[in-house]
C-alpha cells in the first residue's frame, strides 16, 4: 500500500485545525492504522501537548525537518503521516512542497497526498480556497467546515460552491460538528486525547475521573466525525484498499 | 425490594398528575424496606422532593449541562445504592434524549444498576402513546405504567404486565401531606401528629394500597427477567 501524507491546515487561525488533526489521529487509532504526526507549531505545539509520544515538532522551512517527514515515508512502516500546519502556514507549506517536488511526486503516484483545509464561518476563510487552488492538482482536497467554535455558518449555497470549487473539481466537503463547549474545555484541561477522554483514561493511561456526561458528549461527537472521515475518498480507499465503492455522504448544514 | 441497585425514574408527559406524590411514596417505601435511596429532583428551581427529603436529595436543572452532570455523574460516581429520579414534564423529552445519547442504559447496566420507569399515563390517548415511546426507547428492566384514579387515565391495565394505580386521596388530606414537614414514613411508623381521625384513616388506606402495589415490583421484575 502506498504511504499517505495528510496535511491539515488553514490560513486563518482559531478555526479548529488542531482539533481536526486530533480527531484524525483518534480515528486512525480506532481503525488500528498506525500514524505518525508532525506539528509545525514551533517551538510549542498544541498537537504535541495531546500526543507527546506520537507527535514531533518540526519547522517546515528547515531542510532536515522536511527530510524527516518526507524521506521516511516509505521506510517508516507507518501508513499514515499527518502534518498539522500552523495557522497562516498553509500556502507557505504548499509552496515549499511545490518547489521541492513533493506535489509532483504525489501527482506521479509515489504516495497519496491529502489536504484537509479547515475553514471557519467567514468569507475570508473561503478566499483561502482560491489562493491555494493552483497547488491542488493531484491532491485529495477536503474542505472541513468547522462548526466547533460557531453555531452559525455562512450559507454554503450552490452559487458559493460553484465559485470556489470550480477550479478544484475533485474537492470534497465534510462538516466538523460542534462539540459541547464544556466537554471541549474539560478535554483541553485534562490534556488527553479525545479517545482517552472517552475511555476515561489519564494521560499516563491510568483510570481517569472524567464526567460521564461530558465523556458521552465527546463520544457522540467523535462518532459523528468518524462518519464524516469515513466518507472522504482518500480515507475510504485507505481503509478498504480502494476495493469498495465509496458511499455518499449525506449533506449537513 | 430488589437486591440489585435500582434507578427508579418517575415521569409523565403531563403536569399535575401525581408524579411527585408517587416519587415521594416510593422513596419512603424504599427507606422502610431498609434501602438507602438517593433522590434526584429535576424540578428546578422549586424542588418539591428536596423539601420532603432534605439531606438525601440533589436538586438539578436538567436544561443545563451542569445539571445533566449533576444527575448522571452523581449516579455513575456512586453506584451501589438506589436512586429515585423525579422528572418534571418540561425535561422529560430532553432527559430521555440525553439518556440515549450518553448510552446511559448500557453504562448503568455495566455499573450494576437495573432501571425501572414509572410513567403516569394521563387521560388522553396521546399520553398513552408517549408512554409506549418511552418504554420502547428506554427498554428498562421494568416499565410500570401508572394510573392516577383521581385524574383518570387512558391506560387499560393488562393482566400480564404490572401497572400501578394511585388511589384517590381526599383534597384535605392531600393538603396535609403536602405540608412542608409532613413525613409519610413517620406517619406509617405511628407518628400521626394531630391529624384528625377521619383524615388519618383515609391516608392509611391510601398508603396501604400504594405500598401493596409497590411490593409487586420485585415479583414483576423476576417475571420480566424470566421472560427475557
Amino acid at each position: 500500500m502506498k504511504p499517505t501524507l495528510i496535511l491539515v491546515g488553514a490560513d486563518k487561525g482559531g478555526v479548529g485545525k488542531t482539533t481536526v488533526s486530533r480527531a484524525l489521529l483518534d480515528f486512525f487509532a480506532r481503525k488500528n492504522i498506525l500514524t505518525r504526526a508532525f506539528d509545525t507549531e514551533n517551538p510549542r505545539g498544541t498537537l504535541k501537548r495531546f500526543y507527546p509520544d506520537l507527535a514531533e515538532i518540526i519547522d517546515l522551512g528547515n531542510v532536515a525537518h522536511q527530510m524527516k517527514v518526507l524521506d521516511t515515508m516509505d521506510t517508516a512502516n507507518v501508513p499514515v503521516t499527518i502534518v498539522d500546519l500552523k495557522a497562516g502556514n498553509m500556502s507557505y507549506a504548499l509552496d515549499i512542497f511545490e518547489r521541492i517536488g513533493v506535489l509532483e511526486a504525489a501527482r506521479a503516484g509515489a504516495f497519496n497526498l491529502g489536504l484537509f483545509h479547515v475553514i471557519g464561518p467567514s468569507i475570508a476563510s473561503l478566499d483561502e480556497i482560491a489562493e491555494i487552488a493552483h497547488y491542488l492538482q493531484g491532491v485529495h482536497y477536503v474542505v472541513a467546515r468547522n462548526f466547533i467554535n460557531e453555531t452559525n455558518f455562512f450559507e454554503w449555497d450552490q452559487a458559493t460552491q460553484r465559485k470556489y470549487f470550480a477550479q478544484i473539481p475533485k474537492a470534497q466537503e465534510i462538516a466538523i460538528p460542534k462539540l459541547n463547549e464544556m466537554a471541549y474545555e474539560q478535554v483541553d484541561l485534562a490534556g488527553v486525547t479525545f479517545k482517552n477522554f472517552i475511555e476515561n483514561r489519564s494521560p499516563d493511561g491510568s483510570p481517569g475521573n472524567y464526567s460521564f456526561v461530558l465523556r458521552g458528549y465527546v463520544r457522540k461527537w467523535s462518532s459523528e466525525i468518524d462518519e464524516q472521515f469515513a466518507h472522504v475518498k482518500l480515507i475510504h480507499d485507505l481503509l478498504t484498499g480502494g476495493r469498495l465503492p465509496q458511499p455518499q455522504l449525506v449533506a449537513q448544514n | 425490594m430488589a437486591d440489585k441497585p435500582t434507578i427508579y425514574i418517575v415521569c409523565s408527559d403531563r403536569h399535575r398528575n401525581g408524579k411527585t406524590l408517587l416519587a415521594r411514596v416510593l422513596v419512603d417505601y424504599l427507606m422502610l424496606e431498609k434501602r438507602d435511596p438517593f433522590v434526584i429532583d429535576a424540578g428546578f428551581p422549586e424542588g418539591p422532593l428536596r423539601a420532603a427529603f432534605p439531606g438525601r436529595t440533589a436538586l438539578v436543572d436538567f436544561s443545563q449541562v451542569q445539571g445533566q452532570m449533576k444527575l448522571f455523574d452523581t449516579i455513575m460516581g456512586s453506584p451501589g445504592r438506589d436512586y429515585v429520579i423525579d422528572l418534571p414534564v418540561p425535561q422529560t423529552e430532553n432527559f430521555f434524549a440525553t439518556y440515549r445519547q450518553l448510552d446511559f442504559h448500557m453504562e448503568a447496566t455495566r455499573a450494576g444498576f437495573q432501571i425501572v420507569v414509572f410513567f403516569i399515563v394521563d387521560k388522553d390517548y396521546s399520553s398513552l402513546r408517549f408512554s409506549e415511546d418511552v418504554q420502547r426507547q428506554v427498554a428498562p428492566a421494568l416499565f410500570i405504567p401508572v394510573r392516577n384514579i383521581y385524574i383518570g387515565s387512558a391506560l387499560v391495565p393488562r393482566s400480564d404486565t404490572l401497572s400501578i394505580d394511585i388511589p384517590e386521596l381526599d383534597r384535605e388530606v392531600m393538603n396535609l401531606v403536602e405540608a412542608r414537614h409532613f413525613s409519610l414514613r413517620n406517619f406509617i411508623l405511628g407518628d400521626e401528629g394531630n391529624m384528625a381521625a377521619q383524615h388519618s384513616r383515609k391516608l392509611k388506606i391510601f398508603l396501604l394500597e400504594m405500598m401493596t402495589a409497590l411490593r409487586d415490583i420485585e415479583p414483576a421484575m423476576t417475571l420480566a427477567r424470566l421472560r427475557a
